[in-house]
C-alpha cells in the first residue's frame, strides 16, 4: 500500500473515531437549531408588557375605543385617566402604572410628539406596542375626518413593487440565492477556519511529541504533510455528507408525515428552493471550492504548524495572517452577496484567497446568467494553481520547519525555508 | 563486505558546515560508533543517510548500491535522539502504523510485533496509550518500533538515555543479538564508556569533519603513552634519571610509571629486579575512549562557531 495512503487512514481514523467528532456532528445541527429558535425564545420573553396611563386633553382617545384595542393585543394596557390624573403624575407606581403619556390639545390635521414619562428607562422596543395602539386610533380618526372608506383605503394602499428578476437565468430566484448563498459560504468560511487549524495543531502534535524525525526516516516530509491534509480534508467531508444526510432524512420524514404544520412548510419551502437553482452544479461548485479552498488554506496552516514550538501563542501570532484573510473573505461575502455582479464580487471570486467563499456565494445567483463561464473556470483554474503552489511552498516549509526546535522564526526566515534550493 | 560507504559527504546550512567532506565505511554486522561533541555534525551526518537530507556533495552507497531513499528507507531502521510516539494513540496501532510506514503488510507486522511484545514481556500493552508508558517503557516500545522490520541497518541516536540499568541492559543485549543475527548498527552518542563496551569500530566527528577513525582496539593502541602500572613490595621513592621510565603517580598502592623513549617493559622490569623488589604485577594502562575524546576534542568551543563557506 502506498505510504501516503497510510498516513490518510491514521489521520481520518483517529479524528472520526473521537468521541468529539461524533458529538461535534451530531450537535452542530442541534445548536444551530437551538440558537434560531432560542432567539425567537429571548426574543419573546424579553417583550414588556407595560401599564400605561394615559391622561387626554384632546378627546380623541376615548375609554371604549382604548378598550377595544386593548382586547386586541395584550401586550401592553392603556388605561384612559382623568380624574385622578394628579396623583398618577405625581407618583405613577404607587398608582400602579409603569408611566404615563400626556396627550395635549391636538387637532386631527396634526399631530404631536407624545412622550411616554416613566421613572426608570425604557427601550424604543418596549414602547413600540403603545404606539402601534395610538396610532391605530389616530388613523381611524383621521380617516373618519377624511371620509376615507374601506374601497378608498384600498386604493390609498396600493403600492408600486419592484423585484429583482433576473431575465439571463429565468429560474433564479434572488432570495432563495442570496440564503443560499450565504449559507454556502459561511460553511467554507467555517471549515476553513476550524479544519485549517486542526491541520496546524496536528503538525504540532507531531512536533511537540517528537516524532516528526521518527516518520519521516520512513517517509518524506512531503508525504507526511499532505497525508495529514488530505485525511483531514476526509474528515471534514464526512462530517458535511452526514449532515447533509440529516437535512434529506429530515425532508423525507418531512414528506412522508404529510400536511401537518411546520413539516410540511419546511418540505415546500424546500422543494421550492431545489427547483429555483441548479442544485447539481451548486453541490459540485462546493466540493469543489470547499475541497481546493481548504487545500489552500490548510497547506499554509501547516506549514505554520511546523514552524513553531508547542507554544500555542506563537502559533496563533504566527497564523494571525492567514487567519486574517480568511475573516476579509467573509466580509468580502456580504459585498457579494448585496451586489453579485458589482467589481467586488468580481475581483473577490477570481482572487484565490477569498474565491472559495465569495465564488460560493455567487453562483446560486445563477451560471452565467450572474456568474459568466468564463469567471467560473478562470476563478478555479486560479484556484488550483494557487494551492498547487501553496502546497508545495509549505512542504518546503514543513520539511525544514519539523526537524527544527527552537526559536520561532519569523516570516521572512520562512521565505528563506522555502526557497532554499533543496 | 562493506553494508555503508559515505564518499566525501558535504553539507553546509547557510554559512555553517555541517558536515564537511567525510568519508566513512560500515562493514557488514560491525556494530560502529559514531562520536562527537554535541553539535559536531552528527545528527546531519545521519540525517543523510536516512534520507532525510540530501547531501550537498558526495555520495553514499548502501549495500552495494547508489543509495536511493525512497527504496532504501525500508531497509533502515532509525531512533533519532529526538524521539517520541503518538501520545494519544494505542501501542499496538502505533507499532502497526510505524511498521506498515516502513513497508511492512499488516499480517506480516502484526506478527512481528506479537514476537517482540513478547520478548520484552509487553504482551499486556496492546490497547494501552503511549500516555500510560512509563519513560523507560516508552523507551522500550520506541526500540521495538525501529528494529522490527528488520532492518540491514540500525541507527540509534543516544539509545540509553533515560533509561534505567536494568532496562540499558535489556536493550544493550538486544543489540548485541541483532548485530550476531547479521544486522549492523551505527551507535551515535558521546557517553564513552558504554561505546568502549558495545562497539568493534568508531569514528569521531568534530567540527563536521572525520578526526579519527579506526577499532577501538587499535585506536587505544595508537594513543597510549606508555604507561604502566607496577605493583611491588617496595617502595620506588627515589627513581634515577639514568632510569629507563620516570615516576608518574600512585593508584591504590601501585606505582604509575612511563617508560622513556627507546626503552621497553623488558628493560624497565630488569631494572626494578635489580633493584631487588618482589614484583606482583606489572600492566599497561591503555587511555580510555573518553581521555582521548576529551584530549583531540578539548580547546575547540563547545558551541560551534559559525565558519564561511568558501565554495
Amino acid at each position: 500500500m502506498n505510504k501516503i495512503f497510510i498516513i490518510i487512514r491514521r489521520e481520518y481514523l483517529t479524528r472520526v473515531r473521537k468521541k468529539t467528532f461524533i458529538i461535534s456532528t451530531l450537535l452542530f445541527p442541534l445548536l444551530y437549531l437551538a440558537l434560531i429558535f432560542g432567539m425567537g425564545f429571548i426574543a419573546e420573553k424579553s417583550k414588556q408588557s407595560l401599564h400605561v396611563a394615559l391622561i387626554d386633553s384632546s378627546g380623541y382617545f376615548t375609554a371604549p375605543l382604548l378598550s377595544k384595542e386593548n382586547l386586541a393585543d395584550d401586550n401592553s394596557v392603556i388605561t384612559l385617566v382623568d380624574k385622578n390624573a394628579d396623583s398618577v403624575m405625581a407618583d405613577h407606581k404607587k398608582a400602579g402604572y409603569d408611566g404615563y403619556i400626556i396627550v395635549p390639545a391636538i387637532n386631527w390635521k396634526q399631530g404631536a410628539p407624545l412622550l411616554f414619562k416613566a421613572n426608570k428607562a425604557y427601550g424604543r422596543s418596549s414602547t413600540a406596542a403603545v404606539e402601534a395602539k395610538l396610532n391605530t386610533i389616530w388613523t381611524a380618526i383621521k380617516k373618519d375626518s377624511l371620509q376615507i372608506d374601506s374601497l378608498k383605503q384600498d386604493i390609498l394602499n396600493q403600492r408600486l413593487m419592484v423585484t429583482p428578476k433576473n431575465i439571463q437565468d429565468e429560474t433564479a430566484n434572488a432570495q432563495y440565492a442570496e440564503a443560499i448563498g450565504y449559507i454556502c459560504g459561511f460553511l467554507i468560511y467555517l471549515i476553513l477556519l476550524i479544519y485549517g487549524s486542526q491541520v496546524m495543531m496536528g503538525v504540532m502534535e507531531e512536533k511537540t511529541n517528537r516524532i516528526a524525525e521518527v516518520i519521516v526516516s520512513s517517509v518524506k516530509p512531503f508525504q507526511m504533510m499532505l497525508g495529514k491534509i488530505l485525511g483531514i480534508g476526509l474528515v471534514a467531508l464526512t462530517q458535511f455528507l452526514l449532515w447533509i444526510a440529516f437535512v434529506l432524512i429530515i425532508y423525507n420524514v418531512g414528506k412522508a408525515s404529510g400536511n401537518t404544520g411546520m413539516a410540511s412548510d419546511m418540505v415546500g419551502k424546500m422543494q421550492q428552493i431545489f427547483t429555483s437553482v441548479n442544485v447539481p452544479l451548486i453541490l459540485f461548485c462546493f466540493g469543489f471550492y470547499f475541497l481546493a479552498g481548504f487545500f489552500f488554506y490548510a497547506s499554509l496552516y501547516g506549514a505554520i504548524g511546523s514552524a513553531v514550538n508547542e507554544d500555542m501563542r506563537e502559533a496563533q501570532s504566527l497564523s494571525f495572517p492567514v487567519t486574517m484573510l480568511v475573516i476579509i473573505s467573509i466580509a468580502m461575502m456580504s459585498a457579494a452577496i448585496a451586489d453579485p455582479t458589482g467589481p467586488i464580487a468580481v475581483w473577490g471570486s477570481i482572487i484565490p484567497f477569498s474565491s472559495p467563499i465569495v465564488m460560493m456565494a455567487r453562483i446560486p445567483f445563477g451560471v452565467p446568467g450572474t456568474v459568466p463561464w468564463w469567471q467560473l473556470i478562470l476563478s478555479m483554474s486560479v484556484l488550483i494553481l494557487s494551492f498547487t503552489f501553496t502546497v508545495w511552498f509549505a512542504g518546503k516549509i514543513y520539511r525544514t520547519g519539523i526537524l527544527m526546535y527552537g526559536k520561532k522564526p519569523t516570516w521572512k526566515e520562512l521565505m528563506k525555508w522555502a526557497f532554499r534550493k533543496n | 563486505m562493506a553494508l555503508l560507504e559515505l564518499q566525501n559527504l558535504k553539507k553546509y546550512f547557510g554559512t555553517q558546515k555541517a558536515v564537511d567532506d567525510i568519508s566513512l565505511t560500515v562493514e557488514k554486522g560491525q556494530i560502529f560508533g559514531l562520536l562527537g561533541p554535541n553539535g559536531a555534525g552528527k545528527t546531519t551526518l545521519i540525517r543523510m543517510i536516512t534520507g532525510i537530507f540530501y547531501p550537498d556533495e558526495g555520495q553514499i552507497i548502501f549495500d552495494g548500491k547508489k543509495f536511493d531513499p525512497i527504496k532504501d528507507v525500508g531497509y533502515i531502521g532509525y531512533m533519532p535522539e529526538e524521539r517520541g510516539l503518538y501520545k494519544k494513540m494505542k501501542i499496538g496501532e502505533q507499532a502497526m502504523y510505524l511498521a506498515q510506514l516502513k513497508g511492512l503488510s499488516h499480517s506480516d507486522a502484526q506478527s512481528k510485533i506479537k514476537k517482540w511484545f513478547a520478548r520484552f514481556e509487553m504482551d499486556s500493552w496492546w490497547n494501552k496509550k503511549v500516555e500510560d508508558l512509563s519513560k523507560g517503557m516508552g523507551q522500550k516500545l520506541q526500540f521495538v518500533t525501529t528494529v522490527l522490520h528488520e532492518p540491514k541497518l540500525i541507527i540509534l541516536d543516544e539509545p540509553f538515555s533515560g533509561l534505567d540499568p536494568v532496562n540499558s541492559n535489556l536493550i544493550k543485549d538486544e543489540i548485541f543479538n541483532l548485530a550476531q543475527g547479521g544486522s549492523t548498527i551505527i551507535f551515535s552518542t558521546h557517553r564513552m564508556e558504554q561505546v568502549e563496551e558495545i562497539c568493534n569500530h568508531i569514528v569521531l566527528v568534530n567540527k563536521g569533519k572525520k578526526i579519527l577513525d579506526g577499532t577501538v582496539k587499535g585506536i587505544k593502541q595508537d594513543f597510549k603513552e606508555n604507561i604502566y602500572s607496577v605493583g611491588m613490595n617496595q617502595p620506588l621513592s627515589q627513581v634515577p634519571a639514568t632510569a629507563p621510565f620516570e615516576l608518574t603517580g600512585h593508584i591504590e598502592d601501585r606505582h604509575v610509571i612511563r617508560i622513556k623513549e627507546g626503552s621497553g617493559p623488558n628493560e624497565v622490569l630488569r631494572y626494578l629486579l635489580d633493584q631487588g623488589g618482589s614484583i606482583h604485577s606489572f600492566n599497561e594502562i591503555l587511555p580510555s575512549l573518553n581521555d582521548i575524546f576529551i584530549k583531540l576534542v578539548e580547546g575547540t568551543p563547545t558551541a560551534r562557531q559559525f565558519q564561511p563557506v568558501h565554495a
